[in-house]
């Protein structure tokens, strides 16, 4: 009799646990996940269950920590410099979904780092001409000062009109050269880098051969409430503190 | 039927001896303790049938599930594309819309799915020009998804690499001055990529300007326009990318053959399997 109510007691305690969280994985789900960040209780157990998916998902390329690689152009997700949007979860999460230049027609596909060396930069855009390789180190120039690094002053003046003119790098990264989340454009005038260890070969490399990093849709491929979980897991790793305070 | 026999009548006289005893003690036979685990087997396994019946994602439900916001004739409207369009329409998130933007977006999105429904019904894929040129890139694009989701590791991006290494070289870049009739001919500018120089020089002269040396002088060419010497201040000839140097474009060079591979593959499965039949004068 004893090994019986064992038996269920067990049964019962698995049907529990396995109900708990499904019912916290719906919880999760149908909140707004801008604001589970508040919400310790939720945060806590979505990176519960979102690390180990990153681990199996997301390491391969940005690495265990997240901290990425520049050598690679692997984006550091661990920081608070994002390349697409402000870092909100739902951004995040759109990303995961969707991912960029993944093929997925709603990826953020909508721009793309021209080869400046090459007959043709961008082949979607017959509009972008190649530069000589004079201005391509006028433009790098022009860079280093928005950096505030040493840069020779006349090649950094050319490197502006072209950076505004017929170079078109306006158009995405801004006049101010300071980027555009909302089509992934990095702020060029920072000192964190993409690619590349921000030497001027580093961006001798960008400008002259070009860049599209691509980070796959997970949206067919993974569920609804595990991408939630890999969202929250992914901000929980740039905002250290989060939810640690609140309830 | 003796063996059916010896066996009814241990068991009966199993639990018409010592009933209790035979309920607790697993190693003995028990009627009752049969009973309640098949009843407790029955009530779990119902348990999970009918979770699994509301819950999966091909049946017929009434429950929306957590991920969507709405069926649709049992169509989920996913929460996801739903925030995107609060967000896009609106520059909203989910708490701070209010309920008339709510109610308007999924308005929206159901009226979307009615008629993407209705579209499905009256087969406008087989009419409309649009609709099946959105289909077919629509098929390409999941094929090259597929593609891009799996990372190839170190060791094939190498091997790729060092297979198709002369895609992977730098621009060659030349400073020269084409003399036209002892003058310059002002067809180069200054220092130039071999793409550019190439263009603005033609085939011929940058074919031998190509071959020139820092400082060297080319023989005369003669051209229906006149006698060509071609002076090279700076060559700088192609260079060849390390792996290090590569390594983005040969990602993404072997991405772009994987998506042509499973695209090929993918137009081979789909004829192999139709049943196509050509007209006798178009065999």
């Amino acid at each position: 009799m004893r090994f019986l109510l064992v038996l269920i007691m067990a049964s019962l305690l698995v049907a529990a646990v396995f109900a708990a969280d499904g019912y916290a994985a719906r919880q999760l789900l149908r909140a707004d996940p801008d604001a589970l960040p508040a919400a310790a209780m939720s945060l806590h157990f979505a990176v519960r269950r979102g690390r180990p998916l990153f681990e199996a998902r997301c390491a391969v390329c940005h690495g265990a920590s997240g901290s990425g690689d520049t050598a690679k152009g692997i984006p550091n997700l661990t920081d608070q410099d994002w390349l697409y949007g402000t870092g909100r979860p739902s951004e995040i999460e759109r990303v995961i979904d969707y991912g960029i230049r993944s093929r997925n027609p709603k990826a953020w596909n909508l721009a793309i780092m021209p080869a400046y060396a090459r007959p043709q930069p961008n082949p979607a855009d017959k509009n972008i001409q190649p530069l000589t390789p004079g201005e391509i180190d006028d433009v790098i120039e022009f860079l280093m000062r928005q950096q505030g690094r040493p840069a020779d002053a006349g090649a950094a003046a050319r490197g502006a009109a072209l950076f505004l003119g017929h170079g078109g790098c306006y158009d995405c990264h801004s006049v101010d050269a300071k980027g555009d989340s909302a089509i992934g454009a990095p702020n060029l005038s920072d000192a964190i880098t993409l690619y590349g260890d921000g030497s001027r070969e580093a961006l001798h490399m960008s400008i002259a051969y070009g860049r599209q990093g691509v980070c796959p849709a997970w949206i067919n491929r993974a569920s609804a409430a595990s991408i939630r979980e890999l969202a929250l897991y992914v901000y929980s790793i740039s905002h250290p503190g989060a939810g640690q305070n609140d309830n | 039927m003796f063996i059916q026999f010896h066996i009814l009548v241990r068991v009966k006289m199993t639990i018409d001896q010592e009933p209790e005893a035979a309920w607790r003690d697993p190693s003995r036979i028990s009627s009752a303790r049969s009973f309640v685990l098949m009843a407790a087997g029955v009530l779990i396994g119902l348990v999970f049938a009918g979770y699994s019946l509301f819950t999966a994602r091909s049946a017929s439900t009434l429950i929306v599930p957590a991920e969507d916001v709405a069926l649709v004739n049992q169509q989920p409207i996913s929460r996801a594309d739903y925030l995107a369009l609060l967000q896009t329409l609106y520059g909203v998130d989910l708490s701070h819309a209010t309920q008339e933007q709510r109610r308007k977006v999924l308005d929206d999105m159901i009226r979307e799915e009615l008629f993407v429904q209705r579209g499905k019904e009256l087969d406008v894929a087989s009419t409309d020009p649009e609709v099946r040129s959105a289909l077919v890139n629509a098929v390409e694009l999941e094929i090259a998804e597929n593609a891009i989701t799996s990372q190839p590791g170190e060791a094939a991006l190498r091997q790729f690499f060092e297979t198709h290494k002369d895609r992977y070289v730098s621009e060659g870049v030349m400073r020269v001055i084409d003399l036209l009739n002892g003058r310059d001919s002002g067809k180069t500018k200054g220092e130039e990529f071999y793409f550019a120089a190439k263009i603005h020089l033609g085939d011929e002269l940058f074919a031998a300007a190509r071959s020139l040396g820092d400082g060297e002088v080319s023989k005369p060419i003669q051209l229906p326009d006149g006698i060509h010497v071609l002076e090279m201040e700076q060559n700088k000839r192609p260079v060849p990318f390390d792996f290090a140097a590569a390594r983005a474009q040969v990602l993404g060079d072997y991405r772009n053959e994987a998506v042509d591979k499973l695209k090929l593959s993918g137009e081979s499965f789909l004829r192999k399997r139709a049943n196509v039949l050509i007209a006798d004068d178009l065999r």
